[in-house]
């Protein structure tokens, strides 16, 4: 079948980016900085929507390498060379829950356990098990999630470091249940928008779509019981794709007789431009990639 | 066509009831729905009488959408080739009858045949209907080879969306329907034609 669809494949960023990527992967960097945090028993602080890790100045590297949390303030304390972070609630419970290599405490200073904090992350964030779910299956395919507000969705997607290469996807979690976790697309205008908006920073749109198979959401069951779908919404343009077909056979872009006329004459904007300028003219429009 | 159209134009210029289905006849509409096959009209005004009650049949019991017809616009007007979706390009083979017909005075059992075709079809859309997203269109790339006797491989099927956006489960159920043909879906709104691909992807596990 030959429905060309436009490919957004990895745009590196730099000749060298691509090699470096490749001799520097993510879960290898994923993986010392987890090692590194179990050695120190490192603890994060849940305070409100956030928590706060402290972070000596390799692990601090080793979290802006992987793409954890935000660097906060440098500690004024006598251990001049720790940072503090601050990490979302997804990558604080996939930091503690998955990698298991912090314990999130309250004031006390306790550990606290999975269901707690699920309970709590829950209460901050209704949909914060479809979240975490879609945030985890992504992680575990060591691609960097990063917060997506700013493009419209709940995360984005990239494969390494934003230093290396732009990210691929736009992406919003949906569900079947739960009347869809976040509301998204449920009307015209949403996904028009949506689309629009990822195409327009050079983005894939990518729901991932939770299915709970009658898990409840109420405890950590939920994210065995649960399975992910992953669905791309791209806009198909009509002319867009015959003109990539022609390409592929090696014909030249289509021309448009402007003094031929059916009952079923569309022109583009261009096109009718000129045709009201010289209504007799054969027009030719060259399609080019945006 | 032309000549066919003003011909019966012709006939019943004199009878006023009639003025108004003729010009039916005329409307582009009329002429989308013989190109996508919906009437069994492969010999033209061999038999206008006929024609009329299919058309009239169709548009009161809203069988074909007018949403559809813009998509089908759009797309021809691109060269693609539309046909209804699983509709047969001919009905010389499923309904011999058509092309016989040759005059107003139909036998009986033409009649009968082409009211039971019409029921059977009106069925057929409306339980189409319940659902918001329907596959409409088969399309195949642009050929000027094409025959409709032995049509090129299908290229993608256009399901038309009334309603809001489809869900996951509705997606996945068209999928499961039209097996590995691409879907393109349409939403038409306000006459604009918009077309979404919705790809079912695994992204990869990366190093």
């Amino acid at each position: 079948s030959l429905v060309i669809l436009k490919d957004m494949g990895p745009r590196w960023k730099g000749k060298n980016a691509e090699a470096q990527a490749l001799a520097d992967p993510m879960s290898k960097i994923v993986s010392q900085l987890q090692s590194s945090l179990i050695q120190s028993d490192s603890r994060a602080l849940l305070s409100g929507n956030d928590t706060r890790l402290e972070a000596n100045s390799e692990q601090a590297n080793l979290l802006i390498r992987s793409c954890f949390g935000q660097p906060i303030w440098h500690s004024m304390t006598a251990d001049s060379d720790k940072q503090w972070f601050q990490l979302g609630l997804e990558e604080a419970f996939f930091m503690c829950y998955s990698l298991k290599c912090i314990k999130i405490v309250g004031e006390d200073n306790c550990p606290k356990n999975a269901e707690e904090v699920w309970h709590y992350m829950k209460s901050c964030t209704p949909s914060f098990p479809y979240l975490y779910k879609a945030y985890l299956h992504l992680r575990l395919k060591n691609w960097v999630v990063r917060p997506g507000l700013q493009y419209g969705g709940d995360f984005v997607a990239y494969r390494h470091h934003p230093s290396f290469v732009h990210s691929e996807y736009v992406v919003l979690v949906s569900s079947e249940e739960n009347g869809d976790a976040n509301g998204r697309l449920k009307v015209w205008s949403d996904l028009h928008c949506a689309v629009r908006l990822s195409g327009g920073v050079a983005k894939t749109l990518l729901v991932i779509h939770i299915s709970e198979h009658g898990e409840s959401d109420n405890s950590t069951s939920f994210l065995d019981g649960s399975s992910v779908d992953e669905l791309t919404i791209t806009r198909w343009s009509a002319e867009q794709s015959r003109e990539d077909l022609r390409k592929t056979k090696g014909l030249p872009p289509t021309l448009l007789q402007a003094s031929q006329h059916t009952s079923f004459a569309r022109v583009t904007r261009v096109a009718k431009l000129l045709l009201v300028i010289a209504p007799t003219t054969t027009v030719r429009v060259a399609w080019g990639h945006p | 066509d032309e000549d066919n159209d003003s011909k019966v134009c012709l006939q019943d210029i004199d009878n006023e009831e009639n003025y108004y289905e003729s010009a039916l006849l005329r409307k582009p509409q009329f002429r989308y729905l013989e190109e996508i096959g919906a009437l069994c009209l492969v010999d033209d005004n061999d038999n206008p009488l006929c024609q009329r009650e299919i058309y009239l049949k169709f548009m009161e019991q809203k069988i074909i959408s007018w949403e559809s017809y813009d998509a089908y616009k759009h797309l021809k007007s691109l060269g693609y080739i539309v046909g209804r979706h699983k509709f047969p390009w001919t009905l010389k083979n499923v309904y011999g009858t058509c092309e016989s017909a040759s005059s107003h005075d139909t036998t009986e059992s033409n009649r009968l045949t082409e009211t039971e075709y019409v029921n059977s079809l009106s069925e057929e859309f409306s339980n189409l209907q319940i659902r918001a997203a329907v596959p409409v269109f088969d399309v195949y790339l642009p050929n000027s080879k094409f025959k409709k006797s032995c049509p090129d491989e299908l290229n993608f099927i256009v399901c038309l969306i009334r309603g809001n956006p489809p869900s996951v489960a509705e997606i996945r159920g068209l999928e499961n329907h039209c097996s590995s043909i691409p879907l393109n879906f349409c939403h038409v709104d306000h006459g604009r034609v918009s077309f979404f691909s919705f790809a079912k992807v695994e992204l990869p596990v990366l190093p």
